[in-house]
């Protein structure tokens, strides 16, 4: 573990929050697999503390592979604040199309394909990331609401990824995991980036968390 | 009669959260590992009555410990222990042999439900054994 994550977390506090994490990110696949035919492969959650400026360049090399991406960003606020960010390789839009076709609207039949793509992407966002952060929020006692998703297609990651999610010099706290889809062989990235401002709060409602179970 | 009991799961707060919603007045002698490489050699060294399995986890995941496992004792009792309640998830360890699943995070209730359910099936195997 570095320096600065000793700083702000005790192993404990790390462990109880990636248990959490892993509830989640299960209970957010389970609500994918619900949506679309598909089987979503879990990687173990990492829970990392960085600087707010370190932020993109993490992202970028934990990607690494990835020429283009397409990105849902969306903004979660309450006592567990943040942004999630779900990115995949390019192309995967298309795939995704496929699987859910039965279920498109005819209308979108019509739609040009990147428009398609774009609410395909959304669609999916929507469901990971509200599912995910929900259950994060739901186990901490807290209730989250969300910014509409913001849609990239197709661009390059250090274009994609926003240089400013947080002013430098803060903390961000980074959760992520990796969504292996089976069927297609590709991967998709999932961050929870937490401000600095809900440590304090996520400190506490930890040791909540596991009180429970004493 | 449940004797041993062997928790497989990388997360310490996990195993501590499954631990305690076991009851404490039954005598259960506990083991506990990390990762499923862990947990194949300690079931071999210890042959436990029940074994929880996690199934992310690094070095060897749960599934495949699982299959090892029975590979070693056909008899063997591995309740899978996750938070990945998806539904293939679930058909794919049964049909590998888990006795059942329990979804992450544990209670009291559901634990204790998968203790009879258990203790009933080692009964039953006892008694088929004659």
């Amino acid at each position: 573990m570095d320096k600065l994550q000793d700083c702000v977390f005790t192993d404990e506090e790390i462990d109880i929050l990636q248990e959490i994490m892993n509830i989640a990110f299960g209970s957010a696949a389970a609500d994918l697999a619900e949506a679309i035919d598909l089987f979503v492969v879990l990687s173990v959650p990492v829970v990392r503390v960085l600087q707010a400026e370190e932020l993109p360049e993490y992202i970028s090399n934990e990607i690494q592979g990835y020429d283009k991406v397409s990105l849902v960003e969306q903004d979660f606020l309450a006592k567990f604040k943040g942004v999630a960010l779900l990115i995949f390789p390019s192309g995967i839009g298309k795939s995704l199309i496929a699987m859910l076709e039965s279920d498109v609207d005819s209308t979108f039949e019509s739609d040009p394909l990147d428009a398609l793509e774009r609410e395909t992407l959304m669609e999916v966002g929507n469901i990971l990331v509200g599912a995910c952060v929900s259950k994060v929020a739901e186990l901490l006692e807290d209730v989250v609401i969300y910014s509409p998703p913001r849609v990239i297609v197709e661009n390059l990651p250090y274009k994609a990824i926003s240089q400013d999610m947080f002013e430098p010099g803060n903390l961000a706290i980074i959760l992520h995991t990796v969504f292996h889809f089976n069927a297609q062989d590709v991967s998709g990235f999932l961050f929870l980036v937490c401000s600095h401002e809900s440590i304090n709060w996520l400190r506490k409602a930890l040791y909540e968390f596991l009180k429970q179970y004493e | 009669m449940i004797k041993k009991l062997l928790i497989a799961d990388d997360s310490p707060v996990a195993r501590k959260i499954l631990k305690s919603c076991i009851p404490k007045d039954r005598g259960y002698e506990f083991y506990e590992v990390g990762d499923g490489l862990a947990a194949l050699q300690k079931y071999e060294e210890v042959r436990p009555d029940l074994t929880f399995m996690d199934l992310t986890m690094p070095v060897m995941d749960g599934v495949e410990a699982l299959m090892k496992i029975l590979e070693l004792d056909r008899n063997a009792v591995v309740v899978v222990s996750t938070a990945d309640v998806q539904k293939k998830t679930i058909q794919k360890v049964m049909e590998l042999g888990a006795y059942t699943l329990l979804k992450k995070p544990p209670s009291k209730e559901s634990v204790q439900e998968v203790l009879l359910r258990v203790e009933e099936h080692l009964e039953n195997q006892k008694r088929a054994h004659g």
